[in-house]
């Protein structure tokens, strides 16, 4: 209960005028790169990761939840009005958007996209606001045999949710642990792979990890595919919108109903707090319940405000649901969050159990900026500057990705001031772009180097405790529910084989 | 050639690389003494692991047979240029200093993403870009870039 007060609390926070502008700032950064197609918001917090270094962690933190929040909404804009989805897990959306917008009511279908994306936001994070202080209490029940088998469980899980290219992404994750072995050993004091370079002594930083994999690996993509924006821009100069076309019906809300909210956004942030699940995940998901559960599934493709509601609503949710394992065990669940976690790593702060005991002063700021992210921002950024939005794809792509090769370069310069961390995110950034154009899942190999050293140290302490007995991670019960938890997840990802993940599912 | 289509090579090279993290991890010592694990081990088996998906991902392409490469009409060698501008962007940071390295650089880049025409406006935008980051770079974030001036 007092961190609940602690988070409304913080709003006051907001009050600040350098903590409302970052916040405002990051709002509309994540909605513009979230709405150009190619661009994402991990890209946008990847190119701002350097600013964590000028600013206090809270404001860095409140910035950071505003864009999450941002992105996940922001790509419903493009998906609408041109069907060009900004962001993947806005790809359901375009489904009902984009028809609307052809019987003219682009608006409107983007006024319920805001709808949708608020109540799935807000729902999100005030479960994560209640729910994250028990998850952090029974998380201290975790010992060290149970977080080796948590770890394990969600890089599994990261891994066996890449329904039809396991092998690569078990590869990318192999290639992820690689680059985290490389440095001083965590337990004895030696060096690995370092192949006489002291500056690798001290392991691969993450700064140029992130920069490299999201904003480098992402110019190289556009300039090997030449992607041609230039119809996106023609189509978007077209689109005229205006302000009160935006405010749905109340008929077409009660029609809607609040159980399609409600459920989608449950939807969205259960399979939030899944490791790598994402929010394209979460809103095909609920969009495909909805359509199951509606009296006329005929209507969904043609421009069904329901399915909008749904999508949206999970998808947002969703940004609630993957800080729960990020906040309690250091585990994140989307590319955001994993940005998120370097945020803290960066700033010292090391995600766990404690956190929410010994540091929730930081956390809660940043849990009040993602509510007030999607209950204020959301509806008052579509309003005030939604019909501008879409002319945001009309940017010059030579001059955007010069700009954004430009700040890549120059902020992995920001962390040691040493030209080798530029060539580290050189490095990264040309194996994640063959990563990608061979069908690997980049997010894996993140995943596997960020969780790397913790799943290794709490490995070889398991078998010290134990005397090298590894049944040990069998009979202590911590460590047996993620143990049997992994089993259940190989049985419904593997071998059962449910229903094919669909490839806007993939593409996160 | 079926053996030596853009995957494969990249599977090889990722094979490669992998067969070499192993022998360096065998070279740390032995993975298991005293009943504990040393240093060697997790590398040891993360290697053994990369190794076995290698040749999962090899033997299967193989089997697939030989795929229409999509990039065959129109071959695109733009990320190769741009790799090679960073490259030297990064070792002309220091020794230029951040505003002729830049300004060369996102011109250069400008020039890549674009055609070969009005490059007065382009090195302009250019400049433009060199000092908006500077700014924000030195001003805003308190960082300090290399300049010629010391």
């Amino acid at each position: 209960m007092d961190f609940i007060f602690l988070v409304f609390s913080s709003f006051s926070l907001l009050a600040d005028p350098v903590n409302f502008t970052y916040v405002i700032l990051g709002f509309v950064i994540g909605t513009i790169f979230a709405a150009i197609p190619g661009l994402t918001a991990t890209l946008a917090m990847a190119l701002l990761l350097p600013l964590t270094y000028s600013l206090s962690v809270e404001t860095a933190l409140m910035a950071c939840a505003s864009i999450y929040m941002a992105g996940m909404c922001g790509g419903s804009i493009t998906a609408t009005t041109i069907n060009i989805p900004g962001a993947p897990s806005s790809m359901m959306t375009a489904l009902d958007g984009y028809p609307l917008q052809q019987q003219g009511k682009g608006a409107l279908a983007l006024g319920h996209a805001a709808l949708g994306s608020m109540f799935g936001g807000a729902l999100g994070a005030l479960l994560l606001i209640a729910l994250a202080p028990f998850v952090a209490e029974l998380s201290l029940l975790v010992k060290t045999t149970g977080k080796f088998s948590l770890l394990a469980f969600a890089l599994i899980v990261v891994v066996i949710a890449q329904r039809g290219r396991i092998p690569q992404a078990g590869l990318a994750a192999c290639i992820g642990l690689m680059l985290a072995t490389v440095g001083l050993d965590a337990m004895e004091p030696i060096t690995r792979f370092t192949y006489g370079y002291s500056s690798l002594t001290a392991g691969i930083d993450l700064m140029p990890v992130i920069i490299g994999t999201f904003a480098i690996a992402e110019v190289l993509t556009q300039a090997s595919s030449r992607t041609d924006i230039t119809a996106a821009a023609a189509a978007a100069s077209k689109v005229k919108i205006r302000r009160r076309d935006f405010l749905p019906a109340w008929s077409d809300i009660r029609k809607i109903g609040l159980r399609c909210y409600l459920k989608s956004s449950l939807i969205g942030y259960f399979v939030g707090t899944l490791p790598g699940a994402g929010g394209s995940m979460g809103s095909f998901l609920a969009y495909t319940e909805t359509v199951r559960t509606s009296s006329e599934p005929e209507t969904f493709g043609k421009g069904n405000p329901q399915g909008i509601a749904a999508s949206e609503s999970a998808n947002n949710a969703v940004c609630g649901g993957a800080m729960v394992p990020m906040l309690t065990f250091g585990i994140p669940g989307d590319p955001i969050t994993a940005i998120m976690l370097g945020v803290l790593v960066i700033n010292g702060i090391q995600p766990g159990p404690q956190l929410m005991a010994d540091q929730a002063g930081l956390i809660a700021p940043m849990l009040a900026a993602l509510l007030f992210s999607a209950v204020v921002l959301i509806p008052l950024t579509l309003w005030l500057i939604g019909p501008y939005f879409i002319k945001i794809v009309s940017v010059r792509k030579d001059v955007l990705y010069a700009v954004i090769a430009l700040l890549a370069v120059v902020g992995s310069f920001v962390s040691t001031y040493s030209t080798f961390q530029m060539f580290m995110a050189l490095g990264m950034g040309i194996l994640a772009f063959y990563l990608r154009r061979n069908g690997f899942p980049v997010i894996t190999m993140l995943l596997g180097y960020i969780l790397g050293p913790n799943l290794e140290e709490f490995l070889r302490r398991s078998l010290a405790l134990s005397n090298g007995d590894p049944t040990t991670f069998f009979t202590n019960p911590d460590s047996l529910f993620f143990v049997a938890l992994t089993l259940v997840f190989i049985y419904f990802l593997v071998i059962r084989k449910p229903a094919k993940t669909p490839e806007v599912a993939k593409t996160e | 050639m079926m053996l030596f289509n853009r995957q494969l090579i990249f599977l090889y090279f990722t094979l490669a690389a992998s067969v070499g993290y192993l022998v360096t991890a065998l070279s740390l010592g032995a993975p298991i003494a005293e009943s504990g694990l040393t240093p060697a081990f997790f590398p040891t088996l993360i290697g053994g692991l990369a190794i076995v998906f290698c040749c999962i991902l090899i033997l299967q392409a193989l089997r697939s047979g030989p795929e229409a490469d999509p990039v065959e009409e129109g071959r695109n060698y733009t990320h190769v240029w741009v790799v090679v501008a960073i490259f030297f962007y990064i070792v002309a940071f220091q020794p230029l200093g951040y505003f002729l390295s830049s300004g060369l650089f996102v011109f250069a880049l400008i020039l890549l993403f674009s055609k070969f025409e009005k490059l007065l406006q382009k090195a302009l935008i250019s400049a433009a870009i060199v000092v908006v980051a500077f700014i924000m770079f030195q001003q805003l974030f308190g960082v300090r870039l290399p300049t010629l001036w010391g």
